[in-house]
């Protein structure tokens, strides 16, 4: 931010240097070179090693509010090198105790012969309030102009040499701060695809967690989905526990509690969805809270409860005839009650299509018609609502049944299963997100397949470089 | 004249059929319509959830009576009743809506997560069973 601040208000602030540059005056003293022969070579090779730098230098410098007090120095450099060169070495020499303070600028201004006393006090107070790498490149401007005020030949000639390394100097920086501009140019878009790499991702479901202002979502379901998060984390305990539970051999009734837990566990997690069904049904309904390989399972806001148990009647296989005959019998009615509510979802949409179509769709509104429609049409969607909650209801009398019909050993190993088996579901997503898009790439870079447009730009340079 | 005569008494059973049923409240009429068919469902004709009810008795081959409530000119009444019945303690029926409501054997069911949770408990097929609706 500072460095920014070089770039504009340092043009800005330096109106007045401005002004007071174009008559030469550059801020130099002889105290300040005391000051320069004391921590000269310290603070000036600092400040080559800033400009070596470039970018990292100035930041670096940033902490010590570098340009924050003084952002007319850096920008005096470059103009008092074209400024001197463009002046006689006479006017140089009148102008030779200038400070940067506007005050002492404006007591230079008016007393150019006097300036000298003025610039010294102004520079004392300089040299003893601020300690800027840039002082010594006025103070080394100082001592080449001092050596110009003594009527000295052939210290001319050398302040003629300085000053043309002055001007390469300051030429090296106008270059380097053009490249360091372009690089926050170029990072600033860099950023910006960022930004849309994370908001696309995140609404692919790949990231839960509070989204930082994200407006395409409600913040009913926003909720939800930082909700959701801590659940799946809450979750991977409870199945640590489980798993270290069986494997512990526990009594029956110990088993059994830890397994009542986790039943809890997912009743926490239907009054979850129960809460964002009031306000954001479709939220579920869409499976964005998801991540995309259980989304393809996706049944009416969640998991089809027949094929967790056609998954579970393989998982548990040492069962009893009666055992397995009930479970299939489980299955077999899960799978009408599905069909039920999914015959009710299709008449939804049936009735929503007739309602939203009523009328002629050809023929313009008629408004008397288009109210009365689109509250039915409300009232239709208002009955999504219900078919979710009794497909959560579903899920959840599937669950607690499961508990019922087998002993609390195969319950655990059954509940193990049903974590294990959603939790390779969402590995297998963020396998698939960070697959390697070899399409995309002209040569050999790999990036993931979720940083999606400016990858396209490699390929291109890439195509161009060859020609 | 005969038919007159005849066409006159059927008005008139018609009339005195009707004057009873006035009299009955609209709780009787919601028991003794329960009562008629081993498993009865009052339903609204619009309404999608009665829709899937009655898929679902249907694909487990019960032929359930059907009584529409927006067909009955006391449909309303019936469905404030059926309300009563249900919701005492406001259990979370989504939508508020009182129907489906499911009879079997003339004994409430309740409404369609009461039949869901009974279905998959494997408590309904049984009760169908006892009511005679299902043959196995």
């Amino acid at each position: 931010m500072a460095n920014h601040r070089v770039g504009e208000t340092g043009l800005a602030d330096s109106g007045p240097s401005t002004r007071s540059l174009i008559n030469g005056t550059i801020g130099n003293t002889p105290s300040a070179t005391n000051f320069f022969d004391q921590e000269g070579a310290a603070y000036f090779g600092e400040l080559e090693e800033a400009l070596m730098q470039g970018v990292d230098g100035l930041r670096e410098t940033e902490d010590r509010n570098f340009y924050c007090n003084q952002p007319r120095n850096t920008r005096d450099l470059p103009i008092v090198a074209n400024e001197i060169s463009a002046n006689s070495q006479c006017k140089v020499n009148t102008q030779s105790a200038r400070s940067t303070d506007s005050g002492a600028a404006q007591n230079s201004l008016s007393h150019p012969e006097s300036d000298f006393p003025n610039s010294r006090k102004a520079s004392s107070d300089q040299s003893t309030n601020h300690k800027r790498p840039q002082e010594m490149m006025m103070a080394s401007g100082a001592s080449r102009t001092e050596a110009a005020t003594n009527p000295h030949p052939s210290s001319q000639e050398e302040t003629l040499r300085r000053l043309a390394q002055n001007r390469e100097a300051a030429k090296k920086s106008r270059l380097k701060k053009k490249a360091y501009v372009q690089q926050l140019e170029s990072s600033r878009i860099k950023l910006q695809q960022l930004e849309q790499d994370l908001q696309r991702a995140r609404s692919q479901g790949l990231l839960l967690g509070v989204a930082g202002g994200n407006a395409a979502i409600s913040s009913g379901a926003a909720m939800f989905d930082m909700e959701y998060g801590r659940w799946l984390d809450d979750n991977c305990k409870i199945m640590s526990d489980l798993r270290a539970a069986l494997e512990a051999h526990l009594p029956d009734d110990n088993l059994g509690v830890v397994v009542d837990h986790c039943i809890r566990h997912y009743d926490d997690l239907f009054r979850l969805k129960a809460i964002v069904a009031q306000s954001d049904v479709f939220h579920l309904l869409n499976g964005i809270w998801k991540t995309p390989a259980e989304r393809c399972f996706l049944w009416m806001g969640g998991f089809r409860p027949s094929e967790l148990i056609k998954i579970l009647i393989r998982q548990l296989d040492p069962l009893t005839d009666q055992q397995w005959m009930g479970m299939r019998g489980f299955q077999h009615s899960s799978q009408q009650a599905e069909e039920a509510l999914s015959r009710g979802l299709e008449q939804v949409h049936k009735s929503l299509a007739q309602t939203v179509a009523g009328g002629s769709l050809s023929d313009g509104i008629d408004v008397g018609n288009y109210v009365g429609h689109a509250a039915i049409a409300m009232g239709k969607l208002a009955d999504l609502e219900g078919f979710v909650g009794q497909a959560d209801n579903l899920r959840q009398q599937t669950l607690h049944q499961l508990r019922q019909q087998l002993t609390t050993k195969q319950a655990a190993r059954c509940f193990l299963a049903i974590g294990e088996y959603f939790t390779r579901l969402r590995a297998l997503s963020s396998l698939w997100a960070s697959r390697p898009q070899e399409s995309l790439v002209a040569n050999d870079c790999v990036v993931p397949a979720t940083a999606d447009p400016h990858i396209i730009h490699q390929p291109l340079h890439n195509h161009f470089s060859a020609y | 004249m005969h038919y007159q005569a005849a066409s006159a008494a059927a008005e008139a059973w018609g009339y005195v059929a009707a004057a009873r049923g006035a009299t009955m409240d609209a709780l009787e009429r919601v028991e003794r319509l329960a009562g008629e068919s081993a498993v009865v469902i009052f339903s609204v004709s619009t309404c999608c959830m009665c829709h899937a009810v009655k898929r679902l008795f249907c694909g487990m081959g019960v032929s359930p009576m059907v009584v529409e409530l927006d067909e009955d000119p006391r449909g309303g009444e019936m469905e404030r009743a059926l309300a009563r019945i249900l919701g005492g303690g406001g259990a979370a029926v989504a939508g508020s809506a009182a129907v489906p409501v499911v009879f079997i054997g003339g004994k409430l069911v309740g409404a369609m997560d009461r039949v869901m949770a009974a279905h998959i408990n494997g408590t309904l097929v049984p009760l169908l069973k006892d009511a005679g609706a299902l043959w196995l």
